[in-house]
């Protein structure tokens, strides 16, 4: 900044600056010295700061800094020893007695607390004494630390005083016992202090942070390496190592007297408590250190334990403590993120309240209580079950009450996770694990979750707003997402949903069509495809039956006798139509189909050459078993003057009922001529002679004799005395609602299942091979499974069996001597 | 000064030969030693009284001093700053003064 232009000569000084003056440095050290002590007596505003600055100045441009330097430094040495040393003495002695004799029992923990202050305020006092002196001494002395200090790589002043302080001061020994020195009284008053406040004392916080300031502000060496504090090298360790030693015992301890709820509560507050302490009362460097201690001292050891007490997780989980959960979430996190124990207790729990409702649910009379709490009673179902049905329905209901049982523990379990466990990710894991583990041990699941659907689209949504059928489809499909047979569901849901549509009993398409795009979402589109082609079926049916009515009305033959018909066309392939069948005996598979009354035979006849004309090359197979129809019945001798009703009935019922038209009055079929007229098999013979003779409502045969079940000779009389006040009767057929299925039934579906799973399989292999051309058997396997998953979980004994068979059809070959073992494609 | 009250804003510095400058506390301060000096906490008596004696500096080269302490104050943060205009023949006195009055190596030479 100094502009050097020398166009004109520089001036030597008119007055050299001390150059002149005749430096005696005794004379000024005396200056000097007699100054310090005034600064150390606390006298400076009587000394000019400008006269000492002057002659420390005088004494570096004289060369003789470094004198001063060691001058100064004898000086606060004498002065600590001398001057300090003994005042900190006078206040430790009390504190030290105390100490020395190890035995608090001795004193009271207020004397004790009293004297550490004392001798914590003395050091504190002189502490701050001599920084302020020594801040003072530099001051005047910077020249000597700017040039001399500098130059001759010297700490400063400053600094030396302050290890000074270290050695004369702190570690002094005591006179008392020199193998003790100030500091480790120091620090054991400190911690003993803390330890009192940990007890429930109310201690100077404000003392101790005093000190902890000052062990912060003094470093082994002299120069001011951060990780050589006093405080790091002297308190931490001995803190930390006390913490410890205190957790240990109050974990133990804890442990024994404490519930797992009064445990975590305390724990946390140590927890805090002791952050709380390292800003208030020691430094923050301690803070992340001694939580480290206190979570493996007093968590990390426990938590395992308090979980699995008898009122630990498990106990929590049962009566709801939210609040006492989410402190054990928030423990456990702070020591394991894996938060392993807490997963473990939690699964477990799950799956055993998981298996308890498999097993009401798989034992339904079990549930019986609660079953008939259920509205079930005033189910409007109209059909006059024989008794040894109910059962069957009893099974019905265990199936929605498992679901519904599986959705509580679920919107449970979620509520915990999102309230008590921070929605962690691995626990929601671990959660769904556990879910897929017991809904898949199951065997019914898949089923009776697609009687849950089934239920709710028949019934369950009536009077429901858009909203809570949104709702209570996509707590179903949660479900669904746990399951892993998903083929199998496919079955069920095809089945039942044939059921609703043919029947007519879904109470909204809109909420069938939710329930698809719902299903397609989670699964996917193909699982879909065929169910939405069921849909398809029944539009273009609907369609068809319009064109078909105006063509007989064209057609000019308008016999007024003439039945009406309404046909649904299904895709063979894509309806389950093999479980809609009638359930023929073993023996029965060969039979002839029914045979119609001839004014129905000529309809059918009229639509199937209307139908093939339009669609050649198509074939009709007529579902008698699957159609309901209604007719209008003269009874003679009703009561009232009207004698007509209209009867609703199933159409192996119509036809039987038909049979009676040619029937002079008085005169009786038996069961096996009805059947040899008919051809109807005898399962549905019998099911439908008893829905018409032996149920209460609709009695319009009479059987003889009158028993429930029915027998090839029992004999049927048209009952002419039948009565009802309804103008309309609906003569329901046993087995038309979905309902489980019964041990054999369920074999069927298992067996068609395995069958559906084996070309499911070889296709996967198929596909897979064709892209590789060459694969190992276990890469093959693996990647088989990895395709199959969504569908099912593949048997690795099945794939096998599936790849050994399609070697046999040269679609696949082994690779010879390769091990492991391998396959080629051949295409 | 009393203790407690309100720092004045103007100090004074006394050059050798008896000359006063009184200026702006704030300008006093750009020179480390004086900044010390008139430091409250330390209280030394140019601290108590706000009056500064330099014994080693006359008035020709205090003037000079002032000068600069102003010019650095009023230039503190700014950019590109025209150098100031010093008399050579006052060049080697005023390199004294600054080395005894700036009292921080790191500021002795800006």
């Amino acid at each position: 900044m100094l502009p050097g232009r020398g166009r004109t000569k520089i001036r030597p000084p008119r007055r050299g600056l001390g150059t002149n003056d005749v430096v005696d440095f005794d004379t000024t050290w005396a200056i000097l010295a007699s100054s310090l002590r005034e600064i150390h007596t606390k006298n400076a505003s009587q000394l000019s700061f400008e006269a000492l600055y002057r002659n420390a100045y005088k004494l570096v441009l004289k060369k003789l800094g470094e004198q001063l330097y060691f001058r100064v430094k004898d000086f606060e040495e004498a002065w600590l020893t001398a001057e300090v040393l003994p005042r900190v003495l006078a206040d430790l002695s009390t504190a030290l007695l105390v100490d020395n004799a190890g035995t608090s029992s001795l004193t009271t923990a207020n004397e004790r607390r009293a004297a550490g202050e004392k001798m914590l305020m003395a050091l504190k006092k002189s502490w701050e004494d001599h920084n302020l002196c020594m801040n003072m001494t530099s001051d005047i002395l910077m020249y000597m630390e700017r040039v001399y200090c500098t130059d001759n790589r010297k700490p400063s002043v400053f600094a030396a005083a302050m290890a000074q302080f270290r050695d004369y001061v702190l570690r002094a020994p005591l006179p008392s016992a020199p193998d003790t020195k100030i500091i480790s009284v120091l620090l054991s008053v400190m911690l003993d202090q803390i330890r009192m406040e940990r007890e429930g004392d109310i201690i100077d916080k404000t003392l101790i942070r005093s000190c902890a300031y000052m062990l912060e502000g003094l470093y082994e060496t002299e120069e001011d390496e951060e990780n050589l504090k006093l405080y790091l090298t002297e308190f931490e360790p001995a803190f930390l190592s006390a913490t410890r030693e205190f957790y240990r015992a109050e974990g133990t301890s804890l442990i024994q007297e404490a519930d797992a709820g009064t445990f975590c509560r305390h724990a946390m507050k140590r927890a805090d408590e002791e952050q709380d302490r390292c800003r208030s009362t020691l430094s923050a460097l301690t803070s992340p250190k001694v939580k480290l201690v206190v979570d493996e001292e007093l968590i990390k050891n426990n938590i395992a334990i308090v979980i699995n007490m008898p009122n630990g997780v498990k106990y929590m989980l049962d009566n709801d403590r939210l609040g006492e959960l989410r402190l054990v979430f928030e423990l456990i996190s702070r020591v394991d993120p894996k938060k392993d124990e807490l997963r473990k207790a939690v699964q477990e729990i799950i799956v055993e309240l998981g298996t308890e409702i498999n097993r009401s649910a798989a034992n339904p009379s079990h549930g019986l209580t609660v079953d008939t709490t259920r509205p079930e009673g005033d189910k409007p179902e109209g059909k006059g079950k024989p008794p040894a049905d109910k059962s069957l329905n009893l099974q019905t209901t265990a199936a929605i009450k498992w679901v519904d049982d599986i959705l509580e523990l679920k919107g449970k379990y979620d509520t915990v996770l999102n309230d008590a466990f921070a929605a962690d990710q691995s626990l929601q894991t671990a959660f769904a694990r556990s879910f897929t583990d017991f809904i898949n041990d199951f065997e019914r699941s898949s089923e009776y979750l697609s009687l849950f659907f089934d239920e709710n689209l028949k019934k369950g949504i009536k009077g429901k707003t858009e909203n809570e059928v949104d709702i209570l489809l996509d707590k179903g499909i949660t479900l669904l997402r746990y399951i892993q047979e998903k083929d199998m569901f496919e079955q069920y849901y095809k089945k039942h949903l044939a059921r609703r549509l043919l029947m007519k009993r879904s109470v909204s398409m809109d909420a069938e069509r939710q329930m698809i795009s719902k299903m397609k979402m989670e699964v996917g589109n193909t699982f879909t495809q065929r169910i939405e082609s069921m849909f398809k079926d029944m539009a273009i049916s609907e369609d068809l039956n319009a064109q078909y009515k105006r063509h007989v009305s064209q057609l000019g033959d308008p016999d007024p006798k003439r039945a009406d018909l309404e046909v649904t066309v299904l895709t063979s392939t894509m309806w389950p139509l093999d479980t809609m069948r009638p359930s023929y005996r073993d023996d029965e598979i060969n039979r002839p189909l029914c045979i119609f009354p001839s004014q129905i035979e000529r309809i059918k006849h009229g639509f199937e050459k209307y139908y093939l004309d339009k669609h050649s090359g198509r074939r009709l197979t007529w579902q008698a078993n699957m159609g309901t129809a209604d007719l209008r019945a003269y009874f003679p001798e009703m009561k009232g003057t009207k004698k007509t009703r209209e009867l609703n009935v199933s159409t192996y019922a119509m036809v039987i009922l038909l049979l009676f038209n040619d029937l002079p009055p008085g005169a009786s079929y038996s069961c096996e001529e009805i059947q040899d007229k008919t051809n109807i098999p005898t399962n549905e013979l019998t099911r439908n002679l008893q829905s018409l003779a032996v149920a209460q409502k609709g009695r319009v045969l009479i059987k003889e004799p009158m028993s429930k079940d029915v027998k090839l000779t029992d004999r049927f009389f048209f009952n002419e005395n039948f009565y009802s006040q309804f103008q309309k009767i609906k003569v329901g057929v046993v087995t038309s609602g979905n309902q489980v299925e019964e041990q054999s039934e369920r074999k069927d579906t298992e067996k068609k299942i395995d069958d559906a799973r084996v070309g499911t399989i070889e296709a996967a292999l198929v596909r897979i091979m064709k892209q590789r051309k060459e694969l190992s058997h276990q890469n093959l396997v693996t990647e088989a499974i990895q395709q199959l998953l969504f569908r099912f979980r593949p048997d690795p004994i099945m794939i096998k069996a599936r790849i050994e068979s399609l070697i046999d059809r040269d679609y696949l070959a082994r690779i010879e001597d390769r091990e492991p073992p391998a396959y080629r494609y051949l295409a | 000064m009393p203790a407690g009250s309100t720092l004045s804003t103007h100090v004074t510095l006394i050059s050798s030969d008896g000359f006063e400058f009184i200026i702006l506390r704030e300008a006093a301060y750009v020179a480390g030693t004086i900044k010390k000096m008139l430091d409250p906490t330390s209280a030394f008596a140019e601290a108590v009284t706000g009056r500064c004696t330099l014994g080693s500096i006359n008035g020709v080269i205090l003037e000079k001093v002032c000068e600069y302490l102003y010019y650095n104050l009023k230039h503190k943060d700014a950019q590109d700053v025209p150098d100031m205009d010093i008399p050579p023949e006052l060049c080697l006195e005023l390199l004294m003064a600054a080395d005894y009055l700036q009292g921080k190596p790191s500021e002795a030479l800006s």
